[in-house]
């Protein structure tokens, strides 16, 4: 890949956009649309002019533009759960505006649900395999203790699987956890996990929507093969100082926000921690003089999210985002042992944002973030502290222009990547000095990338989208590259059906070093180095949606086929803390996933929700190299997030003014394992009694019995008090049935009670959670 | 500078103490896994496994080859041991001479260990040396191994500190000092009995030197022993095979049980079956913890 040829692209596209801008001779009509209160915006609202039969949808920053005849004209300003707005405007020049709608309130009957704007929208779009979620939408659905989590709502969409019972690792057509590109306010967020997976870093107070890309990947996306996580923290209330907050079963949320300077911008934190640890520390003393009992350990974890935007002028606009975040687990034995284990994510974005004229628009951002663990232990009289982390700055900038006759959207864009990885730092010694070690192994990365697309609308029939990406990396001498091309279409067969298809192709260049098969706080991430390349997939996918019910209701359908190469795993028994030859521990090899998945979507009325059903297959291959027999003997195997169906039901019904009931039910098959197959006596050098010994000759061969679950929810809206307008009590029955789901099966020994000889062996199966009823109260003034 | 490898104990309490940590985390939210019948028995079916010839082999200088030859079988099949007879074991000597090994099991008092396979005479082993070892059986099942005596690292000093406690609560930490060999890849069992070697030790774990060859090396325990105690420290010089076969064992043994862990294959020693075949190469201290 010639990356010279590519950043000279690049700067002549950037040239070459504002003449072309100037031989226009159209107004454009652009601006914002908000919620009127909270000064949110609603990304996915429509402005439309009913007289020439246009209208445009708001972006994920809620932006809109419209190409219009100089005129005067009536503007109908609409989204679902709000009240449309009428406007008359007469339009002599390019012109900025922007709207804020009023919530529509109870009596529409509908539940408040935004979506990408409507289903219609969602029909025309080129951009298929993408789900956007709002925090809105996630919060009326029922949550494990009561905790909202907008990455495990997105687990109940298609072609999504968890990692695990309560987990919220996505795996997304196949990909593996670290394969997920996951921002928040366009900065990478490394481990976005609290408490060993079971919820996310984002605080649902703090986030107003995800969108979830599980293919046709737009072409300023990149460093990710299987999915894009962009998460959007939500901007502050831009006319009045707000509070917020939730106490719950586990932790408490408060959010404070309000205007910086009134018109000119606002400023939103938000925080919350879990205090299981404050009860945990009273049962611990007040047992401490019971010999018999053990020590609860400790833990907890807080985060905090910011935002900030302030408009420099009517061209100009500001944006701080910022998150920090940290678990903390202690443990002391009171026998000479203590054990601390922390591990956090940092990230800090600055975004601005220029209008060069009503077609033209740069965003520039420069972004760091950080992922770090650090494990400290001592005993007795001995230390040891582990740590390992990654650390990167970020620099992109990115360009829009819609030239005047509406028929294109072009966007190019630069991003360049400083990484440190500190793949495992190792601090060891005695109290007395006597005994010293120390070890600190980093590595240094540079990742850089172009970027050209255009959304091309030749007809009403057919949209295309077209795009490509030079990507680059280096790290210890070495370069590797590619050009990534991105394609897509859209051909309406009628105003109710159209067919999609799709073409991506990813380069993965910083991997995540794991052989857990879960991602877990200590994983080590490890850039393209040495005999590790970067890995690479490519996606096909294509697909038809229909929209019935008088628009009422989506049905979609899409198949994909997605091959990948260089992919990574470990060798068995491989040594992966502080390991200065790292390298010689991966394995290389193939994978392939394919599916159908059906998604039926109903967005409007007093009942909303989705059905999905997906039928997929994922397999992996890894050959014998580097004397070793590969894994699974060098057979294909299908990795333990491999499901074949996994079906998905979720219901809203807005029962009366103030009280929603919420359900959602999921079945999938059962999760592949490895179960030892045979065993033997081992005595070991000293003559003990002999003791068995798994013996796994092949990997993921047994299925666990399959997966289901209904949770079910309700959001009781109180009468407003003079102190609090706004609260609600939300109830949470999560595996309201009561299902015994398998989380892990082992083999076990049974003994004679009496001789303690083992008379048999057994299989057992763990169960995570049971049913747990839980309830959040939610405030707001 | 002094060194020291509790890296890989502490390493190892780590890992147990971060499963520990992740399961402890996991069931703070909800409960006791037994306690809330969030476990049961369930029937599995396995696809068939066939019976594999597993071989425990130790040679040592000075002593007469004793050797267990047992089989595989289906992890859930009866626990009755499972002894092949018609198992013909031959050890080559670094001199090429072959030595058959007669069936005559029974248990070497000295180590405690039972063993299927004894030799005629006792071993000479010198470090460098090649021994070779062949299974056969009438199924027509080949077991292959050859291994090399490893260099013998003496124990340079053995210590012990007592804590400051009152008498009866008094306890002491060991330590162990050796000089690690300027070649690369040593790797080191290091075990502490009371009394009798012949059981389950007190302490015991594996080191490598990995991250500072060549260098001396300080091997410690915890605040584990009372004054008067009658120790019996070891140190083992491995191989690379051997250390590999006890951690896949380990690994092996933890992945059952264990939603994190990820499957290990056993990284046997020998070829056509499973298990070890080594010269044992390690100095021995008796001391008392005054």
């Amino acid at each position: 890949m010639n990356l010279r040829f590519a950043f000279g692209l690049f700067f002549l596209a950037s040239l070459l956009l504002p003449a072309v801008a100037l031989a226009q001779a159209r107004y454009t009509l652009s601006g914002l649309v908000k919620a009127a209160g909270t000064g949110e915006t609603l990304p996915g609202a429509t402005v439309a002019v009913p007289a020439l039969g246009l209208g445009a949808t708001a972006d994920a920053t809620g932006a809109y533009r419209l190409e219009l005849p100089a005129g005067r004209y009536q503007l109908l300003v609409s989204f679902i759960g709000y009240q449309t707005l009428t406007r008359d405007l007469n339009l002599t020049r390019d012109q900025r505006q922007s709207f804020q709608l009023s919530e529509a309130g109870n009596e529409l009957g509908e539940v408040v649900v935004q979506g990408s704007g409507t289903l219609k929208d969602k029909l025309q779009t080129t951009q298929m395999s993408v789900e956007r979620l709002t925090a809105k939408e996630a919060k009326l659905l029922p949550a494990l203790f009561g905790e909202v989590d907008i990455l495990k709502t997105l687990q109940l969409k298609p072609g999504v699987q968890n990692g695990g019972e309560g987990t919220s690792g996505l795996f997304v057509r196949g990909g593996s956890a670290d394969q997920n590109l996951v921002l928040l306010d366009d900065a990478l967020v490394y481990n976005p996990s609290h408490l060993f997976g079971l919820f996310s870093v984002f605080n649902p107070d703090a986030v107003q929507s995800v969108d979830l890309y599980k293919g046709g990947f737009p072409a300023q996306y990149g460093g990710r093969l299987s999915s894009v996580v962009d998460v959007k923290l939500r901007p502050g209330n831009p006319d009045k100082i707000g509070v917020s907050g939730g106490i719950g079963l586990i932790s408490s949320r408060l959010t404070l926000e309000g205007p910086i300077k009134k018109g000119k911008g606002a400023f939103l934190v938000a925080g919350r921690r879990t205090y299981f640890d404050v009860f945990t520390r009273q049962i611990n003393k007040l047992n401490q003089d019971d010999p018999d009992f053990n020590p609860i350990p400790d833990y907890y974890f807080y985060d905090f999210n910011a935002k900030a935007n302030y408009k420099l002028g009517e061209k100009d606009e500001l944006f701080l985002s910022g998150y920090l975040g940290n678990d903390a687990f202690s443990f002391g034995s009171g026998q000479g042992f203590n054990f601390n284990f922390n591990w956090g994510n940092r990230v800090a974005a600055l975004r601005w944002s220029h209008a060069f004229n009503s077609r033209l628009f740069l965003n520039t951002s420069a972004s760091y973030t950080g992922y770090k663990y650090e494990i400290s232990n001592k005993l007795d009289q001995f230390s040891f502290n582990l740590a390992s982390d990654i650390q990167d700055v970020n620099l992109r900038s990115d360009l829009d222009y819609r030239p005047g006759n509406g028929q294109h959207a072009l966007k190019v864009g630069i991003t360049a990547t400083a990484h440190r990885f500190g793949t495992g730092r190792l601090r060891a010694g005695s109290g007395d000095g006597r005994l010293n070690l120390g070890s600190d192994i980093s590595y240094l990365g540079q990742e850089g990338a172009v970027y050209v697309s255009d959304v091309y609308n030749p007809s009403e029939k057919w949209q295309f989208e077209a795009g490509l990406r030079a990507s680059g990396f280096q790290s210890g001498g070495q370069q590797y590259g590619g050009l990534e091309p991105r394609a897509a279409a859209r051909y309406a067969v009628s105003p109710t059906v159209s067919v999609k298809g799709s073409y991506a192709l990813m380069y993965q260049y910083v991997h995540l070093v794991t052989n857990s098969g879960a991602s877990l706080p200590t994983d080590i991430w490890y850039p393209s180095r040495g005999s590790v390349q970067p890995q690479r997939s490519q996606q096909v996918a294509g697909g038809v949606s229909w929209l019935l019910g008088d628009g009422r209701y989506l049905i979609t359908n899409e198949v994909y086929y997605k091959w990948a190469q260089r992919q990574i795993d470990f060798k068995d028994g491989a040594q992966l803390f502080v390991n200065p030859d790292l390298d010689s521990e991966f394995l290389f090899g193939k994978g392939w996933a394919y599916g159908n998945e059906i998604y039926l979507e109903k967005k409007q009325g007093r009942t909303t929700g989705w059905l999905g059903y997906t039928l997929a297959w994922t397999k992996r291959r890894f050959p014998p190299q580097r004397g070793t027999s590969g894994i699974n003997n060098g057979d294909t195997f299908y990795p333990n997030y491999d499901r074949r169906h996994n079906l998905t039901a979720v219901v809203i019904h807005n029962l009366s003014e103030r009280v929603k009931l919420s359900g959602s039910f999921v079945f999938s098959s059962g999760q592949a394992t490895t179960l030892p197959l045979g065993r033997f006596a081992f005595q070991d050098i000293y003559g003990s009694d002999a003791s068995a010994v798994p013996i796994y000759p092949q990997r993921n061969t047994y299925r666990l019995a399959p997966y289901n679950r209904l949770d079910l929810g309700v959001v009781w809206q109180m009468k407003p008090t003079r102190w609090f307008p706004e609260s609600d009590l939300t109830f949470s029955m999560y595996n309201a049935y009561n299902r015994r789901n398998p989380y892990f099966v082992y083999f076990d020994q049974v003994k004679d009670e009496q001789t303690e000889q083992v008379t048999s062996y057994r299989a057992r199966q763990v169960s995570l959670f049971p049913v747990i009823p839980s309830v959040t109260y939610n405030f707001k003034f | 500078m002094t060194r020291s490898t509790l890296i890989s104990r502490i390493f190892d309490t780590s890992r147990r103490s971060f499963r520990a940590a992740g399961l402890a985390g996991l069931l703070l939210g909800g409960a006791g896994l037994a306690g809330c019948g969030l476990q049961k028995d369930i029937d599995v079916e396995l696809p068939a496994y066939p019976a594999q010839l597993v071989v425990e082999a130790y040679l040592e200088n000075g002593q007469l080859p004793r050797i267990s030859v047992t089989e595989s079988v289906e992890y859930l099949a009866a626990p009755t041991p499972s002894v092949p007879t018609d198992v013909t074991a031959t050890l080559t000597l670094p001199d090429g001479r072959r030595e058959v090994l007669r069936f005559a099991p029974g248990q070497d008092r000295r180590t405690g260990k039972l063993y299927t396979h004894l030799g005629p005479r006792t071993l000479a082993a010198q470090p460098g040396q090649t021994f070779g070892l062949e299974l056969t059986d009438t199924k027509g099942r080949r077991v292959t191994g050859s291994a090399v005596v490893p260099v013998l690292v003496p124990i340079d000093t053995v210590e012990w500190v007592f804590n400051d406690k009152p008498e009866a609560e008094r306890r002491a930490y060991v330590l162990m000092r050796f000089q690690d060999p300027e070649t690369p890849l040593d790797y080191y069992r290091f075990q502490i009995h009371r009394r009798r070697v012949n059981s389950n030790p007190e302490v015991e774990y594996t080191v490598e030197d990995r991250l500072s060859n060549g260098t001396e090396y300080t091997l410690g325990t915890g605040y584990d022993f009372k004054r008067d105690d009658t120790l019996v420290v070891s140190l083992y010089h491995l191989d690379r095979p051997y250390f590999q076969f006890l951690q896949s064992v380990q690994d092996a043994r933890n992945a059952n049980g264990n939603p994190f862990g990820q499957p290990s294959a056993i990284k046997n020693t020998v070829e056509g079956g499973l298990g070890v075949f080594t010269v044992l190469s390690y100095q021995r201290r008796q001391v008392i913890v005054k």
